[in-house]
């Protein structure tokens, strides 16, 4: 035979044979049984939540899966590395920071029929993941912000986010350490439109954080420190999630969380699934199980936040949890402030901002 | 294998290895620090612009923060010289057979997690730590002292801390070379024990110190863990705020023109020093 | 011989300092027999549970079990690449030798967050994961310089004439290099060794951006940061690490006094 023809008969072997094994091993099949299911998954999670406690149930029912964890230390840094091109399947962030990756095509939409703990997820949260109409991403935990106080030292009480800089309490303020919270807060106090702040606005709202800066006694970057300090005595007023008050009412400290008349704020965490990635059967059978029930009880017991499942909420029977969570008091809810999305500019700006507060002399 | 071959093998692993994991990614992060935004792919995608630098210029606290980190860095890292000394001192003649082992006891506290050591130093400087309760046991104060923690001077006290130990290293190697039987010379020369030390041991052993005082400098001018910490609302130094761009805005255009500034600055001290010592020793 | 003959300011000025860098280790060592997870005074009650839960806790041993591969390898890597330089720098001439210390000792003006970015954007633009292999990388540069600083101070202070007497004794250079230098810088060469594993062991900032799966203790530490009730096993941790080389030392010094 000629070389060349050889050649063209070995290509098209070649070519045949692959045909053959790629349709034989063409994804998973959807007849394997959960206990045989075998594959790598790569998520992109907060520090915490690689425990096995906060995907348990993806472990039990699937143990021959490998679930590699690769941790991001916020939303910034999330969002960073999924820009520069992370390959993790499945990441973790929060409302607020949602906008761009749907922008910028890093998140594919999601098939909800492939879940089948969806329908216990109440309407509203749904929503938060819904942009154009689209799923493109799953609500799985969930919290209030508000102002935490010691009862003993502020037996006034605290009824506005004002109070986080009120001179009063000078020394004794904590502040979480991020920009855009910021300037949320600031447009509840001063009743700006959080989602159209102006550069005189923004200006304003800066000089108000640099003169903040000196009642505040340290930015607390975790819950732990916020916690300590709180535990101590050293803090009387702060921004906190539930999860701290819980924390510290279980400690037996005396300390309030506030109903501001401006509404507490409340935050919702998400999980994506990176466009173009491989391994979307598995994607999609791990936000199912983020979903279910032992999964969703762990969170809420082990870290006192929230679960998407609504099962999950109604059976919380901890009277210190009912108490963080405002369950036997719907009224809350209803003048809690739901985190808008930001812009890449006004992202840009805010956190700009506070970096500049922070400088300041 | 004579000389020149032996050149080749000394010369190749370093230079490939510094090349491609230090070279390489300061020139990727210098091109970085051209885009004007985070869309986009790594190379294409995006047009260079000077945005990042004119906005760097335009704000002036960033450069103050410049200079107070480099200040702060000095205090910090003289201090740390001038307290290792007599440790590396001690080391080098009256460590005898015990020497290895006492500078191994110096260093085993730093085989302890720096982010808990920190953390231990918070409580012993808190409202309720070691010092306020030991000041309140004996009654001399009634309330705790606030101004201990949460500010500038906690992070200065705790870098100190910190680099004791990394600046004896030097130190004790320049003084571990000096040929005692220049001691000896000294002494028959009728020179007393502490113009010994000022003629003899002091002048020879500048190298350890100097280059004890650049590690311990130079790092610390982008230190951001310990102010984090310690540091309180008040305690930013540059590096946090370069931190802070990388990690919380995701603005890694912005943070990598601010990098690019701060490593500009310090190879301008660095060059300045450099030239100043090099002087020192033409003197002599 | 020395230049003071009282010995003992010195004496108490060193054993002094050392009572003050163990002060924290103490209160950490207090702080992890405590009943409460929270850090402060008074203590609540003095338990060992927390050791005994640090020997289930799997993932945090494994971290610490990374921490000491990674700092095993960058510094031995390390120790190598910088004596390496250091030959170079005081016993050779060449045209590019400037760059080549330039480019030794500058990773000491890099702040680590900002070279741990820099190494990100190379890794990803070569696609190679994140793992305690880019970790250990980014720590051999950073320590690097300080083998550099310290072996080469050593061989500044010794004249290049005993190695050409050994060379005009018969003895080509790698030999002169294995069998006189060598020897003279070993002490140096320990300590820059002892300089860059502590650099590795301790170190955060690279970690955390090039660690990929696989946390390096105080990467785990930093994570485990967030929730109060995970702190006093870590501490519980880090005491071990602690008293473990502190008794490895007294082992070996034992051992050596016996010779």
């Amino acid at each position: 035979m000629k070389p060349k023809r050889f050649t063209l008969y070995l290509a098209q072997a070649v070519l045949v044979t692959a045909a053959l094994i790629l349709t034989a091993c063409g994804g998973q099949p959807a007849d394997v049984p959960p206990g045989e299911l075998t594959g790598t998954l790569s998520v992109l999670d907060w520090a915490g939540y690689d425990a096995e406690d906060f995907w348990i149930d993806f472990k039990n029912t699937y143990p021959n899966v490998t679930v590699n964890f690769e941790i991001g230390i916020s939303d910034a840094d999330i969002y960073a590395k999924m820009a520069a091109g992370n390959q993790a399947d499945v990441f973790h962030p929060y409302t607020g920071w949602l906008q761009f990756y749907v922008d910028e095509g890093l998140v594919d939409e999601i098939d909800t029929s492939k879940l089948t703990n969806w329908d216990k997820v109440p309407e509203h949260f749904k929503q938060i993941g819904q942009f154009n109409g689209k799923q493109y991403f799953i609500p799985w935990d969930w919290g209030f912000t508000s102002v935490l106080y010691r009862k003993d030292m502020v037996p006034e009480g605290v009824d506005s986010w004002a109070a986080l800089m009120d001179p009063a309490y000078a020394g004794h303020i904590s502040m979480w350490d991020d920009g855009p919270a910021a300037v949320t807060i600031s447009s509840y106090v001063h009743g700006y439109d959080e989602t159209a702040i102006t550069d005189e606005q923004l200006a304003a709202i800066q000089e108000e954080w640099i003169a903040q800066r000196d009642l505040n006694l340290f930015y607390w970057a975790g819950e732990p420190e916020l916690v300590e300090g709180m535990s101590s005595g050293d803090l009387w007023v702060a921004y906190a999630w539930q999860g701290a008050y819980a924390t510290l009412l279980g400690s037996g400290v005396p300390v309030a969380y506030a109903n501001p008349k401006e509404g507490r704020n409340s935050w919702v965490g998400v999980y994506g699934i990176r466009k173009g990635t491989e391994n979307l059967d598995l994607a999609l059978k791990f936000l199912d199980a983020k979903l279910a029930e032992a999964t969703g009880n762990n969170v809420v017991n082990l870290f006192y936040y929230g679960h998407s499942n609504q099962d999950v909420m109604s059976g919380i029977t901890d009277e210190a949890l009912k108490e963080a969570f405002s369950i036997d008091d719907p009224s809350v809810l209803e003048t809690t402030n739901f985190t808008p999305n930001l812009t890449a500019e006004q992202r840009d700006a805010w956190t700009a901002m506070w970096a500049e507060v922070k400088a300041a002399p | 294998m004579d000389r020149r071959t032996t050149f080749w093998f000394l010369y190749i692993p370093p230079l490939v290895w510094l090349g491609a994991f230090f070279l390489i990614p300061l020139a990727l992060m210098f091109a970085y620090s051209f885009r004007p935004d985070m869309r986009g792919d790594f190379f294409g995608g995006w047009q260079p612009s000077l945005d990042q630098y004119s906005k760097l210029a335009s704000t002036s606290s960033y450069w103050r923060l410049l200079g107070v980190s480099g200040l702060t860095a000095l205090i910090i890292a003289l201090s740390a010289v001038i307290l290792s000394y007599p440790i590396a001192y001690f080391l080098a003649f009256y460590g005898r057979q015990r020497a290895a082992f006492y500078l191994v006891l110096l260093l085993v506290p730093f085989w302890t997690s720096y982010l808990l050591r920190v953390m231990a130093w918070k409580i012993m400087l808190g409202t309720e730590g070691v010092i306020n309760s030991f000041l309140s046991y004996l009654n001399l104060i009634n309330e705790p002292l606030t101004f201990l923690l949460y500010n500038r001077s906690a992070v200065v006290l705790t870098l100190i801390y910190v680099w004791i130990p990394f600046a004896t290293l030097p130190i004790l190697a320049a003084l571990q070379r000096i040929d005692t039987s220049l001691f000896e010379a000294a002494a028959d020369l009728g020179a007393r024990p502490f113009h010994q030390f000022l003629r003899v041991t002091l002048p020879l052993s500048l190298p350890g110190v100097f280059a004890a005082f650049f590690m311990v400098f130079i790092p610390t001018v982008g230190e951001y863990v310990t102010p984090l910490l310690v540091g309180g609302s008040r305690g930013s130094l540059y590096g946090n705020i370069i931190q802070d761009f990388f990690t919380k805005a995701a603005n890694w255009p912005f943070g990598s023109a601010m990098s690019m500034v701060m490593l500009a600055a310090t190879l301008v001290l660095v060059a300045f020093a450099t030239r100043l010592i090099n002087m020192r020793d033409l003197l002599e | 011989m020395t230049a003071f003959r009282n010995s003992f300011p010195l004496r108490a000025y060193f054993f002094g300092l050392i009572g003050l860098l163990y002060l924290p280790i103490l209160i950490l060592f207090l702080f992890s027999l405590n009943s409460s997870t929270f850090l402060s005074f008074p203590l609540q009650g003095l338990t060992f549970r927390w050791y005994e839960q640090l020997f289930d806790s799997d993932a945090l041993l494994r971290s610490a079990r990374n921490s000491l591969m990674v700092a095993l390898g960058s510094s031995s890597a390390a120790t190598l690449l910088g004596t390496m330089v250091g030959v170079l720098m005081l016993r050779y001439q060449f045209r590019a030798k400037g760059l080549l210390v330039a480019m030794a000792v500058l990773p000491l003006i890099v702040p680590y967050i900002v070279l741990a970015v820099a190494l990100l954007l190379l890794f990803s633009v070569l696609n190679v994961d994140r793992s305690l292999l880019t970790v250990g990388v980014a720590h051999t540069v950073v320590a690097l310089p300080y083998v550099l600083l310290i072996v080469g101070s050593r061989l500044a202070g010794f004249e290049a004439n005993v190695e050409e007497a050994a060379m005009d004794l018969g003895a080509d250079y790698p030999t002169t290099l294995r069998r006189i230098v060598l020897p003279m810088i070993a002490p140096a060469m320990v300590s820059a060794w002892l300089t860059a594993f502590t650099v590795s062991f301790d170190e955060f900032a690279l970690a955390l951006f090039l660690a990929g799966t696989q946390p390096t203790f105080p990467v785990y530490l930093y994570g485990q940061l967030r929730f109060a009730s995970r702190l006093p096993i870590m501490i519980a941790l880090a005491v071990l690490m602690m008293v473990g080389t502190l008794a490895l030392v007294l082992i070996a010094e034992r051992v050596r006094r016996v010779d």
